[in-house]
């Protein structure tokens, strides 16, 4: 069986999409969608796809894919993903899923209600170390989750970042929580996973510390302290714009161990008690933590051997189980219940974040 | 007359501007991004007290700020371009802008000079040693070159093709590779090779650097944009008695600073470009294909690029392409940490 895909959407993250389908068997690219002509073509061209389009309802009436993978912005995400759903199509829809976890929650409603499997674009949901720390959790060498520290470094001088910056008409400006409406996903759903308390004391502090904002004339908060309590677990997440370098991290704290995943270079080292006495112990342990960073290193070697060591490794991992759950109709790689409680927790943050701009003024 | 400038707060943006005004255009409007530092613009403006120099800020790529750029101008000069980023950005900056840019001029017909690039020629068919000419063929596969160039060939196309209808009084200027002491990046262009870390993988060879100094590509283009001849026409910018890639390469490292070089003759240049372009597909893009038979033999296959058009409109070389080295080298040694 061979499932026809289509994207809709020709735009930065439009090439992780093509990319990332093109690793699956199953699947085969019949077409590509962009508002702009242009941006279709152009894509078609670079990857030898056969057809193009402007209009999403031609391509769903002609094309009648299987699945469609949307990355356009945000705002466009329900109203395509609808159309795309009463079409029949099984949906890959680019994070974040909606304005609002309202709307997040009508949408994947739709979706149950016609029986078609969706799932969001989470890039390092099941990356490499995730994988890893869940088996470490599912064989209980973690013990019970204490406490999460997520950490996303994020450069607005870099291929993301830039184009919102050079533009103050840029999508990013109009989302109701900006910019980190459009990265919250990342930081959040690693904590959520761990933190299973549906109703969490959430606590968001902003700020803007970009020098060269000011030359934008709008306001474009970029650094983001989150704190989460739950009844037995904690969680901080830190959003960062400046600091560098750019790093990518989690920390999970259990009882047992202490897991540090390092997305950047894509290792997970734990923190164990020493088995050695005293200052032999204290001796020791750095040596211990740099074995680990070897053999991390050693295991990279050996993925990158396989070709599996591809930057958007977690999200080729996320596409395959999507695809297979469509052939053999097997549940969603994501819980509903899972993307729902992120965006919610998007809401409060965005909602925070308005109000401490509002009288900051 | 009034006279829009795209792109002017980049390297040659700056030194088109500073021309403009040397040659008496005094009424100039600049198009810039909301985060471009318009400071040397400023500065240029100073030097002139009579000179009138507005800005427009916005995003070429919208068609409401295109219409707004172009209100009661005369004449534009089409500099803006996506130069880095993701695929995608670069071709909205570049293509998308462009077609902005024609859909905003349709109501009435305007002379356009357009700034493309050596890099858009079929080059990689043609055998070693020829002479491209500006009656050269463009790339009949874009999509086989780099991102960079595969935009500018599109562009190029979207406008000859507004050209030929008639609706735009067209001028293309190719410009080789821009250098000069401004731009920190011009050290070693693609031309030469790849930087790999702080090994520099040496492609170019003996050939002929096609170098253009931002002072003489500034005055061509402004020349071109002033001449009624110019209509219709392409022109290849670059300097007179430009060096070897070696020969640059040996002087950037007896005035620069040393460098780890590695030399690669062109059937090895060939064989690497298979290997990791196979390795790339294999793969699945594991690493990118920064080599390619088709890119590598477009760039080092050591064609000639000749500059004789231009000449014929008048361009002279403002500043010796000796003199232009010793300049950029000054330039990088001084952001080299090296005092003079």
């Amino acid at each position: 069986m061979t499932i026809k895909v289509a994207l809709v959407g020709c735009g930065k993250t439009a090439d992780m999409h093509i990319s990332g389908i093109r690793k699956l068997n199953a699947a085969r690219i019949v077409a590509v969608c962009d508002i702009e002509p242009l941006m279709a073509e152009q894509l078609a061209a670079r990857y030898g796809i056969a057809n193009f389009y402007s209009d999403f309802d031609e391509l769903l009436a002609i094309e009648k894919p299987d699945v469609v993978h949307i990355a356009t912005p945000p705002p466009s995400h329900v109203s395509l993903a609808m159309n795309a759903i009463d079409a029949g199509c099984h949906l890959v829809v680019e994070k974040p899923l909606a304005l609002d976890s309202c709307e997040a929650a009508q949408l994947i409603a739709h979706a149950e209600r016609r029986a078609r499997k969706l799932t969001i674009a989470y890039t390092y949901y099941f990356d490499p170390v995730v994988r890893m720390l869940r088996r470490l959790v599912r064989e209980k060498v973690m013990g019970e989750a204490v406490h999460l520290e997520s950490f996303f470094g994020y450069n607005l001088n870099g291929p993301f970042g830039s184009p919102i910056l050079s533009d103050r008409d840029h999508w990013v400006h109009k989302l109701p929580g900006k910019l980190f409406q459009n990265i919250l996903d990342h930081l959040l759903n690693k904590i959520t996973e761990f933190l299973p308390d549906e109703k969490p004391l959430v606590k968001a502090y902003s700020w803007q510390g970009a020098d060269r904002l000011h030359q934008l004339d709008c306001d474009l908060p970029d650094e983001l302290r989150v704190i989460v309590i739950g009844e037995k677990q904690s969680a901080h997440g830190a959003f960062s714009s400046h600091s560098r370098p750019v790093q990518h991290f989690l920390t999970f704290y259990g009882t047992k161990n202490t897991a540090h995943l390092d997305f950047e270079n894509s290792t997970i080292t734990l923190a164990r008690d020493s088995v050695l006495p005293g200052v032999l112990g204290r001796l020791a342990s750095p040596f211990a933590q740099g074995w680990q960073h070897i053999r991390e290193g050693g295991r990279n070697v050996l993925r990158f051997a396989r070709s599996e060591y591809h930057f958007f490794e977690g999200f080729n991992y996320l596409l395959s189980e999507f695809y297979r759950g469509i052939v053999h109709d097997l549940p969603v790689p994501i819980p509903y219940h899972e993307i729902l409680r992120v965006a919610v927790l998007i809401d409060q943050i965005a909602s925070q974040v308005r109000e401490e701009g509002a009288r900051k003024g | 007359m009034k006279i829009l400038i795209t792109g002017a707060s980049g390297f040659l943006g700056r030194a088109v501007v500073e021309r403009l005004f040397a040659h008496g255009n005094l009424d100039l409007t600049c198009f810039v991004r909301a985060n471009s530092d318009v400071s040397v613009l400023d500065k240029i403006r100073n030097r002139y007290p009579h000179a009138r120099l507005d800005y427009l800020v916005g995003d070429l790529a919208s068609p409401d700020d295109a219409r707004r750029a172009v209100e009661g101008v005369e004449t534009i000069y089409h500099l803006a371009a996506g130069m880095r980023g993701l695929p995608a950005t670069i071709f909205v900056n570049t293509v998308v802008a462009s077609k902005c840019l024609l859909d905003a001029i349709q109501d009435k017909k305007r002379r356009v000079v357009l700034i493309s690039s050596l890099g858009v020629y079929g080059t990689s068919f043609l055998e070693t040693g020829r002479v491209i000419g500006e009656g050269t063929e463009l790339d009949p596969h874009p999509e086989k070159r780099n991102v960079y160039f595969h935009a500018k060939i599109w562009q190029e196309r979207l406008f000859r093709a507004q050209a030929e209808k008639g609706r735009v009084d067209l001028v293309v200027l190719r410009p080789g590779i821009l250098y000069g002491n401004a731009n920190p990046n011009c050290g070693f262009p693609s031309r030469i090779g790849i930087l790999v870390g702080s090994v520099l993988l040496v492609f170019g060879g003996g050939n002929p650097l096609p170098l253009s100094h931002v002072v003489n590509c500034a005055e061509a283009v402004v020349l071109a944009g002033q001449n009624a001849e110019a209509s219709g026409q392409s022109y290849n910018v670059l300097d007179d008695n430009v060096p070897s890639a070696i020969k640059y390469l040996r002087s950037y490292k007896h005035q620069v600073k040393n460098i780890t070089t590695i030399r690669f003759p062109f059937f090895a240049t060939m064989l690497l470009s298979q290997v990791v372009e196979k390795y790339h597909v294999k793969t699945h893009g594991q690493i990118p294909a920064v080599l390619t038979p088709y890119e590598s033999s477009a760039m080092w296959k050591g064609h000639q690029f000749d500059n004789q058009n231009i000449k014929k409109l008048g361009w002279k070389q403002i500043m010796p392409t000796e003199e232009a080295m010793r300049d950029t080298f000054v330039y990088l040694r001084g952001l080299n940490g090296h005092t003079q």
